[in-house]
């Protein structure tokens, strides 16, 4: 920062705000000068990547911007969005969200990069290419030019359309949740990459639901929560000493400051499933091989590693849905029937959208012919209450429906669980609530819980043992 | 790469040589089938269709008995049958007395010349029309190209080819109703059939446009700077032509149904028609000649499509 | 063998059983489809009740008679009553749309759900057999077996479902095999419930909308297929009341009744909108 000798405002927004739909964000004002960088940081719902859109111009039937922006030395009002249209990839680069989807499917990376110094920066064709393939080499990706983005991983692509975003040389990036499904490691090249734009005089406004992302990046950080600002201040200051009760709840929900669970007495006790030197191969790949692990009852074993490296697949092994191709999986023999069940990453994806929680617990009840008297105390302990049971489960929130998937399950009194991702999904405060709920429950009823996180962080903090599979 | 690119398309072919295989086997059992349920005098009677009634007798209609394998059992009939449609040895017609072979080559150059003409006027009304009215769904011409669409598809080919020509060749006089000639009697079957193949992909161009220009990578390719019409020449066009390409091989069968309607309804002298009068006519070779040809032409016209799409979208060269 | 939806007391307690929202939640334009259907049914099967006209019967004295009060539909070449012959050939569409849907339907839907269940060899066999039928045109399929048994409604109609069923077949199972697998279906397992309850809760209520959109869009297809058969004179033979036999019958006294050759074209068409419109979005 030091380094710059001119100071000049590059993005300014003066009470700028959103309406119409049901949404309302409430006037916001910042200023970022050049070198500068702001992060919005918030939960689903909070209305950040609104004020992104509100920006550039680009948010979606029925909703309307006011307020002013100063965009490079040049005033535009909100409320009309097309008149920044001329800016785009010329002054304003937005990095998209999911950059999976943002890239064109049928287009090799070189190409979709080069479009931009030809077509934005206005290049020859020949130039552009070698701009674009320097670009590409320069961030890692020199065996990717002749790619589609089906054939990248969820970092590639991002560093193609942060290539692709930026050939033209705008000195204002927005990038909106530029790290969303991304595991540690990816996410962390992606601050990196970020950092560049404000290192060489740009300005950087970034989007994120990451409190780690905020924190590396540094800067200037604003809580937002249902569209109303919480709490602003420098990152380091912020986000160490949070003031309002909300910003310290938010970042309370970072694992690493979770209050520790209960701790695990029952070292002693024989496992209730362990497996010996598995080897699993998929499509022709070896995905691992000698894993070797047990759990004992009310034991939780974390397991992490990058995407794709077989977490899932050694759930399905343990649970007796598919076989290993070598080893052995040995069951404790006062294991029921259905004594091992499964929690899933995406709770709505696990259940069939047609039928009322009622239905599906009369059904469950039906089959098996437990208690009845044994649903509203565990319901109670999972902050279920009787009126959500009559809707459907796309129409309650996806923490609900993951405690009641707990509460299914339990309901079984299973002796293993395995729960692959099962909060990823979910905001991070409600992400506290859940996991330390099962925890709990886990420990009460004496279940080996699995639990596959791609957060080392949580895993550290929850489990007792940690399972590390690696690429 | 290359080898692994090779193989998906030699799969694809492969499996269109299966299938023209299929239908050449279907074709040859059913017209056989047909052969064996003829009623008893119906060698007497194809005899007499073929030489006059004064002139037949019972040599003449052992000739065609013997045509159609009618004295010869069963499983020996029908090998020897399958084997004849394995050499294209398809035989004589028994209403004109002419190889079938010669006859279908006639038939097939009027076949393929209305049908080409309408599938290229049905690309040049269809899909433009679908584009524009994806591009901005919900608007004007996206609601009256549905409407039409609707309409059209409502109506069977026979009743717009019907409708046309009340218009234009009984009201107006400007076309010929019927017939085979010069570019003025191709209009209206070929229009006939370009409306209805034109109903069905312009509201698939339509869906498969609406989708792209919803798109993350369609908005991402505006905010990365390039215009609306760089965006739609670079990422639009080739996106939404592969369902539309893809659709094209469903849109075939229709092509291929409507060829028998519109040409008996025009009376032109192609492959449908001769199919048609074989089957009022109960001439069996020729049955077998026009139906194994229409199927083939329907399975080369799908290897097309297939190849087409493989060129237009590069996905499908590397899976 | 379907399961019914509202035996089970707390689904209509509830009033959430899938059939039944499915048909409250039906867009505008299908309300449209099932009024204009409803409209031709009752014509259909009311004008034979009210009139005592035969659609067979001829009146060489009163040919090609303008609509009128006596006969509000006028008269064909033959002198029979347009009314009754547009009714006759009204239920006539829609019984054999109605009969080569129910066939084509109810094993389509049982063989998809099967392949797609099981996978494999039987996924394999059930796949060829599909392709195969599917590998001729389809009307070329009919015309071959028209051909074998001239002017007959049944030669007519198996012909048609063969064609048919293949297109439930392929959506039953694409669904199918791509539910088989997701985690709702693999959650319920775990939780120890059989194929009943597995098919029930959730394939049918997912299968069900589909099927129902084939079913429209095949009646409609059935109906085009035999009155273009009718119209090549290789469908059904006079003096049957048909939709494509009447308009090529009509056509040569285009000049002298144009109102008489429009009636069947008008019909076909009403027909075939209002089950386009009660189908939806084509799920192909």
């Amino acid at each position: 920062m030091t380094s710059m000798t001119l100071t000049t405002t590059l993005l300014q927004a003066s009470d700028l705000a959103i309406s119409g739909d049901g949404v309302t964000i409430a006037p916001i004002s910042f200023t970022l000068e050049a070198g500068q960088r702001l992060t919005l940081l918030g939960e689903t719902g909070s209305g950040k990547s609104l004020i992104a859109q509100a920006i550039m111009g680009t948010l979606p039937a029925g909703l309307s911007a006011q307020g002013a922006l100063e965009i490079a030395g040049k005033r535009f009002a909100a409320a009309e969005p097309a008149t920044r249209h001329s800016l785009w990839g010329r002054t304003l680069a937005l990095l998209p969200q999911e950059p999976w989807h943002a890239l064109d499917p049928t287009m090799r990376a070189q190409a979709q990069v080069a479009e931009t110094h030809r077509f934005v920066a206005g290049k020859t064709a020949p130039a552009a290419n070698e701009a674009a393939s320097a670009e590409l080499s320069r961030l890692g990706l020199a065996q990717a030019l002749n790619k589609l983005p089906g054939e990248l991983s969820g970092g590639m692509a991002q560093r193609v359309a942060f290539a692709a975003a930026s050939a033209a040389g705008a000195p204002i990036v927005i990038a909106d949740e530029p790290t969303k499904g991304l595991d540690a490691p990816r996410r962390d090249e992606v601050v990196e990459l970020l950092a560049h734009t404000p290192n060489r005089g740009g300005a950087l406004l970034t989007i994120t639901h990451d409190i780690e992302v905020a924190r590396r990046l540094g800067g200037e950080v604003i809580i937002l929560r249902q569209g109303q600002v919480v709490e602003r201040g420098p990152a380091n200051v912020l986000l160490n000493h949070p003031e309002t009760a909300y910003a310290q709840r938010l970042l309370g929900a970072e694992p690493s400051r979770w209050p520790d669970p209960p701790s695990f007495t029952g070292s002693a006790q024989a496992p209730v499933i362990s497996a010996d030197a598995l080897r699993i191969e998929r499509g022709g790949r070896e995905l691992f091989r000698d894993l070797s692990v047990s759990v004992r009852p009310g034991e939780i074993v974390g397991v992490v590693g990058p995407s794709g490296c077989g977490k899932s697949t050694l759930g399905d092994i343990l649970l007796g849905v598919t076989r290993p191709n070598a080893g052995r999986v040995d069951i404790s023999r006062e294991m029921p029937r259905l004594g091992r069940q499964k929690l899933y990453q995406d709770p709505p994806a696990a259940f069939s959208p047609h039928w009322s929680l009622t239905q599906l617990l009369e059904d469950l009840q039906r089959r098996h012919r437990f208690e009845q008297r044994a649903i509203a105390p565990l319901m109670q302990r999972l902050g279920l209450n009787e009126p959500l049971l009559s809707r459907r489960p796309g129409e309650i929130s996806g923490g609900e429906l993951q405690r009641f998937a707990i509460l299914r399950v339990l309901l079984l009194k299973p002796r293993f669980l395995f729960a692959d991702e099962p909060t990823s999904r979910l905001d991070p405060v409600t992400q506290q609530q859940t996991l330390s709920l099962l925890v709990e429950l886990a420990r009460e009823q004496a279940c080996a819980v699995m639990l596959v996180s791609h957060d080392p962080a949580l895993v550290e903090k929850v489990c007792d043992q940690t399972l590390t599979l690696a690429g | 790469m290359i080898s692994r690119a090779n193989q998906g398309l030699s799969h694809l072919l492969l499996s269109r040589l299966f299938q023209a295989g299929l239908v050449a086997w279907l074709v040859g059992t059913l017209t056989f089938v047909l052969t064996r349920t003829l009623p008893g005098d119906m060698a007497y009677r194809i005899a007499a269709g073929r030489y006059g009634h004064d002139m037949v007798d019972g040599a003449a209609a052992e000739a065609v008995r013997a045509e159609l394998a009618l004295d010869q059992p069963g499983l020996s009939a029908y090998v020897g049958w399958l084997w004849d449609l394995l050499q294209l040895d398809l035989g004589r017609s028994l209403v004109s007395g002419r190889p079938v072979i010669q006859e279908l080559s006639h038939q097939l150059g009027h076949s393929l010349s209305l049908a080409v003409i309408a599938v290229l006027l049905s690309l040049l009304i269809g899909p433009p029309l679908g584009l524009a009215a994806g591009r901005k769904p919900g608007g004007v011409l996206d609601r009256v190209s549905e409407v039409a669409a609707s309409v059209l598809r409502a109506l069977p080919a026979f009743a717009v080819g019907l409708l046309l020509i009340m218009l234009f060749a009984v009201t107006l006089g400007w076309l010929p109703a019927a017939g085979h000639g010069g570019t003025a009697h191709t209009v209206l079957p070929a229009l006939t059939l370009a409306l209805g193949l034109a109903a069905v992909s312009s509201r698939v161009a339509r869906n498969a446009m609406a989708e792209v220009s919803h798109s993350a990578y369609y908005a991402f390719s505006h905010t990365k700077g390039l215009s609306a019409r760089q965006s739609f020449w670079r990422h639009g066009l080739r996106n939404a032509s592969v369902p539309v390409v893809a659709y094209l091989g469903v849109q075939f069968v229709y092509l291929i149904e409507g060829v028998v309607v519109v040409e008996t309804l025009f009376a032109w002298p192609g492959i449908g028609h001769a199919l048609v009068h074989a089957i009022v006519a109960r001439d069996v070779p020729m049955i077998q000649g026009t139906a194994l040809v229409m199927g083939l032409l329907f399975v080369l016209l799908n290897t097309a499509v297939d190849i087409t799409c493989y060129l237009l979208d590069p996905r499908r060269r590397r899976a | 063998m379907m399961p019914a939806f509202s035996s089970s007391s707390t689904a209509s307690r509830k009033a959430s059983s899938p059939l039944r929202r499915y048909f409250t939640s039906l867009t505008v334009r299908q309300r449209w489809g099932a009024g204009l259907l409803l409209l031709l049914l009752a014509f259909a099967w009311l004008v034979p009740w009210l009139s005592d006209a035969d659609p067979a019967r001829q009146q060489l004295t009163r040919i090609l008679q303008a609509p009128s009060l006596a006969e509000p539909f006028g008269t064909d070449h033959l002198g029979r009553s347009m009314l009754a012959r547009l009714a006759s050939a009204i239920q006539l569409s829609l019984g054999m749309a109605l009969l080569s849907v129910a066939t084509a339907a109810i094993p389509g839907v049982l063989l998809g759900v099967m392949a797609g269940w099981r996978g494999g060899w039987c996924d394999r066999v059930l796949g060829s057999i599909a392709d195969a039928c599917l590998a001729l045109p389809g009307l070329l399929l009919v015309l071959l077996l028209v051909a074998i048994a001239p002017g007959n409604f049944w030669a007519l109609y198996v012909g048609i479902s063969l064609v048919l069923w293949i297109e439930y077949f392929r959506v039953v199972r694409a669904r199918t095999q791509a539910l088989v697998t997701s985690p709702q279906i693999e959650a319920s397992r775990l939780l120890g419930f059989g194929p009943v309850m597995l098919f029930r809760r959730h394939l049918w209520p997912e299968l069900a909308p589909q099927v129902f959109t084939l079913a429209a869009f095949g009646a409609a297809s059935a109906i085009l297929a035999m009155a273009a058969l009718g119209f090549v004179s290789v469908g059904l033979r006079p003096p049957t009341a048909e939709l494509g036999l009447m308009m090529i019958e009509l056509l040569p006294y285009y000049h002298e009744a144009p109102w008489a050759m429009a009636q069947p074209i008008i019909v076909l068409f009403v027909v075939v909108l209002s089950l386009n419109l009660l189908a939806g979005k084509d799920p192909r």
